[in-house]
Formats: C-alpha cells, structure tokens, sequence
C-alpha cells in the first residue's frame, strides 16, 4: 500500500484539524454528509494513509462514527466491482471468518455492517463449495436486517442475516480472495486506528483522574500500583501505533494488518482493564464517559479477528512461510 | 554511505568470508564467545565494516549510527556473534567518544573496535542497583589524579577486559556527587571475580577497587558530572544494542518455525506481534538517534517493550521444546537453555522495568511523583 499522492505537512495540519473537529462535532448521517462536502472520498483515493489514520483515530477519540467505514472497504472492491459504489460491506459476524459458506444450498448468511449507508445492496464475502466468493444481497435475496443496540449502541450496526439466501455472484476464485484479503486488510487498519483513538481516550480520563483524586492524603498517581497500570496502558498503546504506522510500508500488507489490529486490540483490552481499575467506581458509572470508550473499543476488537483470534493467524502464517519477516528496516 | 548500500555490502561480505565467522556451538564458555568475537570484529574492522558509523577522529569512518544497528542485525539475526558481547562497544564506545580525552580515546578507541579490547562497566553496586545515586564507591583527590575504593557487582565480561568505565563518588551524597572513571583493569588493587549465573555463564563479576590509583586525564567529562555521563550511557543502550538484540529474537523465533506444529500458533503469533511493536517502535528511536537526538523518556518504552518481547520468545521456546529444555544435554539444548534463562533478566538489567514504568507514569503521562 503506498501514498498515492502525497501532502505537505501545513495541508496535513488543516486536513486533521478538519476531520478531528468534524468527528468531535457531528455523528451519524450529519458526520457523513459533512465529511462528503468535505472530500474524504477524493482525499481518501489521493492520500490514504493520511486519511485513514487522522480520521479514524479522530472517530476513535470523540466516539462517533460515519459512513466513512465503508469508503475504506470498498476502495480495495472498485477494481472488482464497477457497481461497488453504491453498496455496503458486510463483515463477517463476531467470530466468523466470512460471512457465509455453502457445500451446496442453501446458503445461510450472517455478516455485520458498520457505518453503513442508504444503500440497499449489500456486498458479502462467503464461501461456496469450497471456492471463495464475493456475492450481492439486498432484501429480495431474503435476509432481514437488524439494527444492533449490543454492547455499543451508539455504533448503530446492522445485523444481515438470511437462512437460505439466493447468491448473486459477483467476483469469485483468486480474484475473490485478493479482494476479501484487501478489504480485510483495509478494515484492520481503519478499526486499528480507531481503537487506539478510544484507547487514548481512556487513558486521558484514567490519567486526568489519577491526578486529581485524593486519596490517603496524596493522588492516587503518585501509587506505584496505579502508575504502573497506566505505564502498561501506555506502553501497550505505544507498541501498536508503531505496528499501525509501519503497515502501510510493509511488503507484506496483510501480515501486517493482522499483526496491527491484534496490538490494538491487545491495547484496547489492557487500557480497558487498567485504566477502569484506576478510575474505580466512577468509571463503572453511566454518568462518566470511560464506559463508552470501553465498549466501542471492546466491539471493535472483535471485528475482523480479535486479539485473541489474531495471534493464531499470525503464527500460522509464519509457520507456513517458513521464515520471520523482518517487516520493518532501517 | 547509505544504510541500505551498507546493509548490501556487508552481506556480500559475510557471505564471501563464510565459514570463519560462524562460531563452534560445542564449547559455550565465555571465553570462547569472546575469542570468536575477536576474530570476528578484526575481520570487520580489517574489511572496514567495524568502522563505520563511528566519527573519523577517532578511528572510525563517519556516517549515521545506523549503519552500526544495521552491522549489529545482519550479524546477530545470523547468529555469528552473541548479541550480549556484540554490545559491549556499544554500551562504552559511544560515552568514551564523548567524554573520553581526545588524545586518549585516539589511541584506544581502534583498539576496541578492532577487538583487541573489551571494555566493562562498572556502575552497579551491592547495595544501589535500581538506586544508582546511592552508590558508596569513593574517588579521592590525590597528587595528578584520584584514589578509588568500592566495589561493583554486574560488571559483565569484567574478568575478560581491558578497561572499565567506573561511577565514582567525588562529591557529596545523590547523583550530582558522582564522577566517571576510565581505569585500566591491570591498575594494581582491582580485581573481578566472576558470578556464575542460572543460564551457567560466567558473565558476570563482582568487581573491587581497593586504592586503585588513576590518572587524572582519566576522569571522564567534568568533575562531578558522573551523572550525565551515565544517563548518556544508558541511553546509547537503547539505540544499536535494542536493534540488534531484536534481530536476535527474531532469529532464535525463526529457528523454532521447524517444530512448530498448528497448536504453537497461537504463541508464536503472540510472540512475533510483540517483537514487531519493538521493533516498529525502535525504528523512531533508531532514527531519532542518526538524527543526533539522545533518546529521551520515550525509550523506556522501547525498554519495557523488547524485555516482554525477549521472555514471549524465550518462553515459546521452552514450550516447543519441553523435553529437550529440561533433560536434553546436547550442545543444541544448552544453548536454548542458556539463552532462556537469560532472558529471565531482560527485564532486569539497563534499569527494571519497574524503573521504566515509573518514568513513563512520570515523563510521559505527566503523573505525580511518589510521596
């Protein structure tokens, strides 16, 4: 993956400080069509990386969420799929590796859509007969849609499932892989940046409360118990913003997709535990904030592979390689 | 030269010299890694390679540091050298260049690139190991120079150098009392007795100076400024040495590929995605340096970071090859052994991590000291 085009650091600085005051002002439909007058699509063709790690880091920190999502997956479609635009991606549900497979009919479908539009097709990667495919589905194919309250409800989700779908094929076999791995691929980082922009947040308020409860006489900050929590916390978010910015350079874009969005998820999992311990009751509230930024970043984690699930792909993949890439050179 | 010309050329280079630089796996000893070590870096420094990335005045030939780290990882990934002794010129060079005399360091500084001299450093004590400033080792003013009396513990490959740079105490109590030394380990009064560690390497020493008398041009940087010197020190840790290690662990993890079978996944992936935030995060820290930066508070992230990376390694290590770690006896086993209970102490040497997450929680987050 490399830069199209690339910005200079003054149209960097207004570009972000655009997008972060977009993403802190507005949610939803108004995010979106303040982000389409603002050119995310152009900006996203021209200067991805760019795009990709200030927006969703932004959506991350003030915990809104737009349609821009599925601009990033289905970028890596449009080469497959001239129709594509006017369409969404459905993931695979929580857990899945596609959204459906088949050893013949019927087909039974369950995938998940986040950020999505007003578009009534839906694009979804399954497996038919073995053979990798991309397929159209709308409500004609028979699925039922659900919007998600869940864990985050403020993440608006849809729930596409159908028990015996009608398959319209669109792209199938090794092109069909190549885009479901770039689309993964692209998805990874999007959710790995917004992640850590919710994993910031949380340790923002852990550390702003740190410092400012009282407790025994001196703030809790000055605790090596509570220190050391916020340093792990730290560390954890440091380690996969590192892995998050390399991946665009990398040679192998979908090793390094996977190996960044498990560190986020890890960092999301450890500032998750960490930085509510240190916020203690008030962090369990419904009155603070922390519990949203806990919840998207925790959702998130579970979509297109979690921390727990990544490991293992990673480590198959090199030991099918045969060798430990180096990823990142001097 | 460009690291990326440096790295092609090097290669060729080990390569052409082949069988010569790969060390004997039967005999383990320090002393044998050390030998090896020699030839190896009088090949390089003959070759040039040695040379670059060190400044011209003193015997190098120029260029970024990063040519160094770059040496470090083409020798190291391939196991040539150990990584523990590859930096030992790294921990010292850099502050010797620095603080050292000019006409000294002239004289000396070829010789411990080319490997006729190890160096050692003598900054821990019995009782101030985390709490460096509260070192008791004393340098006395007397005639041309000082008399040193105290006793270091940790001066890795002591028994085995040349010179030592060591923290002494010229002033009053607390690190702005303290003054660095470099003293010649043949001074009659020093003697270094070697500590046998768990992974059954005498590494270690247990160092004493009792009226050891050293010249005056051998005080390092200003009077009473020890502290400077030992901070640059352990900055200089965080930079070659970390990007060379790394290499290292992604080796040893390489070798484990052949018997890993489908339920190892999981760890080995574990593994590798932590070596990888290392080395994504080293490679700021790396640059941050060839930018003449001295890595600040932000390396002890790097610190934490390869510590956590060394244990998953070695500890996906002792599972893949239970059996063998705890009853094999073949060259192969010990050393998978030694190299895992080493990394037991990654999280101890070059400051704990306890250390390092309290100057994250301090510099970093901008959270209270502790009362």
């Amino acid at each position: 993956m490399t830069e199209a085009h690339t910005i200079d650091a003054a149209e960097r600085v207004l570009m972000a400080a655009t997008l972060r005051g977009l993403a802190e002002e507005l949610d939803g439909t108004e995010l979106a069509q303040a982000l389409d007058a603002f050119g995310f699509a152009d900006l996203l063709a021209e200067a991805p990386r760019d795009a990709v790690s200030t927006l969703f880091t932004a959506l991350g920190r003030a915990g809104s969420m737009s349609t821009s999502l599925q601009d990033v997956l289905l970028q890596p479609l449009a080469e497959y799929l001239p129709m594509a635009t006017e369409c969404n991606v459905a993931l695979p549900g929580i857990g899945a590796d596609q959204v459906g497979a088949t050893e013949g009919e019927p087909l039974a479908v369950r995938g998940l859509v986040i950020g999505a539009r007003p578009a009534p097709t839906y694009l979804a990667p399954v497996v038919i007969r073995g053979e990798p495919a991309w397929i159209g589905l709308q409500e004609s194919s028979g699925i039922s849609t659900r919007r998600v309250n869940g864990l985050d409800p403020a993440l608006a989700m849809t729930e596409i499932t159908g028990a015996d779908v009608t398959a319209d094929v669109i792209v199938a076999g090794k092109p069909a892989v190549a885009a479901w791995d770039a689309v993964a691929t692209a998805g990874r980082l999007a959710l790995g940046y917004q992640i850590l922009g919710a994993v910031g947040q949380m340790i923002d308020l852990a550390v702003d409360h740190a410092r400012s409860r009282v407790q025994f006489g001196r703030p809790i900050g000055s605790f090596q118990a509570v220190r050391n929590r916020l340093a792990d916390a730290h560390v954890a978010r440091e380690g996969a913003a590192a892995a998050l910015a390399s991946a665009w350079d990398a040679d192998d874009a979908f090793l390094a997709g996977l190996l960044a969005k498990s560190l986020a998820g890890r960092a999301a999992r450890i500032a998750a535990t960490q930085c509510q311990q240190v916020l203690a009751g008030i962090g369990f509230t419904a009155e603070h904030p922390f519990h949203l930024f806990l919840a998207r970043a925790l959702v998130l984690d579970s979509v297109l592979g979690s921390a727990t699930e990544l490991p293992t792909a990673i480590g198959a993949h090199l030991i099918s390689a045969g060798t430990i890439p180096r990823l990142v050179d001097l | 030269m460009e690291a990326r010309e440096f790295r092609a050329g090097v290669r060729d280079w080990i390569d052409e010299v082949g069988e010569p630089l790969v060390p004997a796996i039967e005999d383990q000893s320090v002393e044998a890694q050390l030998n090896h070590q020699r030839r190896v870096q009088r090949l390089l420094f003959d070759a040039g390679w040695m040379r670059w990335g060190w400044p011209t005045r003193i015997g190098g030939l120029g260029g970024s540091p990063i040519l160094r780290a770059v040496l470090g990882e083409e020798l190291t990934s391939r196991a040539l050298v150990h990584t523990t002794s590859w930096s030992m010129h790294e921990v010292l060079g850099p502050a010797a260049a620095e603080f050292g005399r000019p006409d000294l360091v002239e004289d000396i500084f070829p010789l411990l690139l080319r490997g006729e001299e190890f160096w050692c450093q003598g900054f821990s004590e019995p009782d101030a190991g985390s709490d460096l400033g509260s070192m008791r080792t004393t340098a006395r003013p007397r005639s041309d120079g000082w008399v040193i009396n105290g006793e270091k513990l940790w001066t890795s490959w002591a028994h085995h150098a040349t010179r030592c740079i060591v923290l002494a105490r010229t002033g009053g109590p607390g690190s702005r009392g303290i003054s660095a030394f470099l003293i010649d380990m043949d001074t009659p009064g020093v003697t270094a007795s070697p500590l046998e560690t768990m992974a059954g390497v005498d590494e270690f020493c247990s160092t004493s100076f009792v009226d050891v008398e050293v010249p005056a041009e051998r005080l390092l940087g200003e009077l009473d400024a020890g502290w400077r010197v030992a901070q640059f020190i352990l900055s200089c840790e965080r930079g070659p040495i970390f990007w060379q290690r790394g290499a290292w662990l992604a080796h040893h993890l390489g070798l484990l590929l052949d018997t890993a079978g489908d339920g190892a996944s999981s760890a080995l992936g574990e593994a590798y995605q932590l070596l990888w935030a290392f080395r994504a995060t080293s490679k700021s820290t790396q640059d941050r340096i060839a930018a003449g930066d001295l890595p600040g508070p932000e390396a002890s992230v790097d610190k934490i970071m390869i510590a956590a990376a060394d244990q998953a390694v070695f500890d996906v290590a002792r599972d893949l090859l239970r059996g063998d770690m705890e009853t094999d006896d073949t060259a192969r086993s010990r050393a998978w052994r030694r190299e895992w209970a080493y990394s037991r102490a990654a999280t101890i040497y070059g400051g704990t991590s306890e250390i390092q997450k309290d100057i994250v929680a301090s510099r970093l987050l901008g959270l209270p000291r502790s009362a």
